[in-house]
């Protein structure tokens, strides 16, 4: 089911676009983590856009190129013509795009607890609003919650740019649609963001977003909403993977 | 010899008379099997059917009994495959790509890999990139041959390969036969069929139109003579009386290609003695020439 040289394969031709996004994603939370003028935009840039936009530039380019690209360049000929099942090539791939976003989420979170530990701040400076009714630090159990239901979305965007990418033997196809829909989703977002900043009708772009079930405030607010909305992005992501590994088992391929 | 590779009345239609039309035919354990065509006339289709890339519309086929399109990785533990379209994987250099492919095919014993590299060679630590096209074409030999395959799918193999390093391939393809393996090639080139195939098939815009075997290049073929004659009387004069059968001619060079059978060798010679002559010249019969006259005559040799 697993092939280990199949998964060195996609480490290898992927891991610089990991590094630089985990890189600038681990230098923006530290800094906007421990810089006192940036604290109050802590949630509503770094975590209200950065996880999601971020994770989603390397999910568009990385699932493109663990199989469309390499369908349409002919190079999944090599891996194909050995004794791998295309069962197989399909679940290592998806491993591997998983794999590596946990790895990134993991990376970010232990370096926002490090500095959480070291500079602790109160939710209500996090949020950038010292109005709310709210006591107390951001505690590490938040932070975890936080990327916990930010990385769930990701695997959701993650899974349906994977399932463009299984469903086309052409990589313009793919990236266009998987491109279309990070786009959309990222875009409806932002704009969501601003309704909820207070731009009179915004906030129905939120109905747009499948980052909509990445809810930070009430983590913050110590409420359950948020695991509760998990299970959207959750089924999603099942729904893509299946989808795209059925279509990909059964397609021509132009090998 | 039982057969291994076996393809029955397999169709594959791409819409304008593209793709493969009831396609048929069968190669036997150890043989050397040769598909001719030009562009586009579907060997490479065929090759991805062999691999189980492709679901045929109808028809099947099969390799040592194990039908390619149900279970490929089985297919795949004893076939060597080099594509026609080449791109490797995004993994750097040559030696990180073979290494790769190494641990596919759970090869550790990296020796004869290191032969195959001798014989083409090939500067393995260069960029995947950056070789050329002849170079690429050469790794791609070294990952198909690696594994030393019972069975050998070349799409093209000598695409892009200086004469030194064909005749190289001609050599390796041959020490395969001789160790036992199975080895089915597409080509246009013909030179390198004739040199390895036991039995080459014709095909043209996507069907089957001949098989022929290594005899048509054998002792009791006619042979073809050309002649060419001193003027245009002599030339016509030959042409009009002769009863032997003219495969070709030319009226402005004053040439034509005559058909002598074996055992008609010393009447024609004795015919050609009444005639003012230029030269007669002895023409190899090869592939190439069948092939060019079975388009030509629309599928009648």
């Amino acid at each position: 089911m697993f092939s280990l040289p199949l998964f060195r394969q996609s480490v290898k031709s992927n891991w610089v676009l990991w590094t630089a996004i985990t890189s600038v994603m681990s230098v923006l939370c530290v800094q906007f983590a421990a810089l006192e003028m940036t604290q109050p935009l802590l949630f509503v840039i770094f975590y209200g856009m950065m996880t999601t936009i971020l994770p989603s530039i390397y999910v568009l380019v990385t699932a493109n190129k663990l199989i469309a690209n390499q369908v349409d360049r002919g190079s999944m000929a090599y891996v194909l013509s050995t004794p791998i099942k295309r069962s197989a090539v399909n679940f290592t791939q998806s491993v591997f795009l998983i794999g590596s976003l946990a790895a990134m989420f993991g990376i970010e979170t232990l370096l926002h607890l490090a500095v959480n530990a070291a500079k602790p701040i109160t939710i209500a400076t996090a949020l950038g609003n010292s109005e709310l009714p709210l006591q107390g630090n951001l505690t590490a159990k938040m932070i975890v919650q936080v990327n916990l239901s930010a990385f769930v979305v990701c695997i959701a965007i993650a899974a349906v740019c994977f399932m463009f990418s299984d469903i086309f033997n052409s990589a313009k196809y793919s990236i266009g649609l998987s491109g279309t829909f990070v786009g959309v989703n990222i875009l409806a977002n932002m704009l969501a963001m601003f309704g909820s900043l207070g731009v009179g009708g915004l906030d129905k772009f939120r109905y747009l977003t499948i980052c909509s079930f990445y809810d930070h405030q009430s983590v913050l607010f110590s409420q359950n909403d948020w695991i509760i909305k998990m299970i959207y992005p959750a089924a999603i992501a099942a729904a893509a993977f299946m989808i795209g590994s059925a279509v990909f088992r059964k397609k021509d391929l132009p090998l | 010899m039982p057969e291994i590779i076996k393809i029955e009345h397999m169709t594959k239609d791409y819409g304008g008379g593209r793709g493969i039309f009831d396609f048929s035919l069968s190669v036997n354990e150890g043989e050397a099997y040769g598909l001719v065509g030009t562009n586009g006339s579907g060997k490479t289709t065929t090759m991805r059917h062999l691999m189980g890339f492709l679901a045929p519309d109808s028809g099947s086929c099969e390799i040592g009994g194990i039908n390619c399109r149900q279970h490929p990785d089985q297919i795949a533990k004893r076939v060597g495959y080099v594509p026609g379209q080449i791109d490797f994987p995004d993994v750097g250099s040559g030696t990180n790509f073979l290494k790769i492919q190494a641990q596919y095919f759970g090869i550790r014993d990296m020796s004869y890999t290191e032969k195959l590299i001798d014989l083409f060679k090939i500067d393995t630590s260069a960029p995947l990139k950056r070789m050329s096209k002849g170079m690429k074409q050469k790794m791609a030999l070294v990952a198909a041959f690696m594994a030393k395959p019972d069975i050998l799918l070349l799409d093209e193999p000598s695409t892009g390969l200086d004469p030194v390093m064909r005749d190289a391939l001609i050599g390796l393809i041959l020490e395969q036969k001789e160790r036992g393996a199975t080895v089915f090639m597409s080509s246009h080139i013909f030179k390198e069929l004739e040199d390895t195939c036991d039995q080459v098939t014709f095909i043209h815009n996507g069907k089957v139109i001949n098989t022929v075997s290594r005899a048509l290049c054998g002792e009791n073929m006619p042979r073809l003579y050309r002649i060419g004659f001193a003027d245009e009387s002599q030339y016509r004069a030959f042409k009009a009386h002769t009863s032997f059968q003219i495969d070709s001619f030319n009226d402005e060079y004053k040439h034509l290609t005559a058909v002598v059978p074996v055992n008609e060798m010393n009447s024609f010679v004795r015919v050609l003695a009444d005639y003012n002559m230029r030269y007669v010249r002895f023409v190899p019969y090869s592939l190439e020439m069948y092939y060019k006259k079975y388009i030509e005559n629309g599928g009648n040799v």
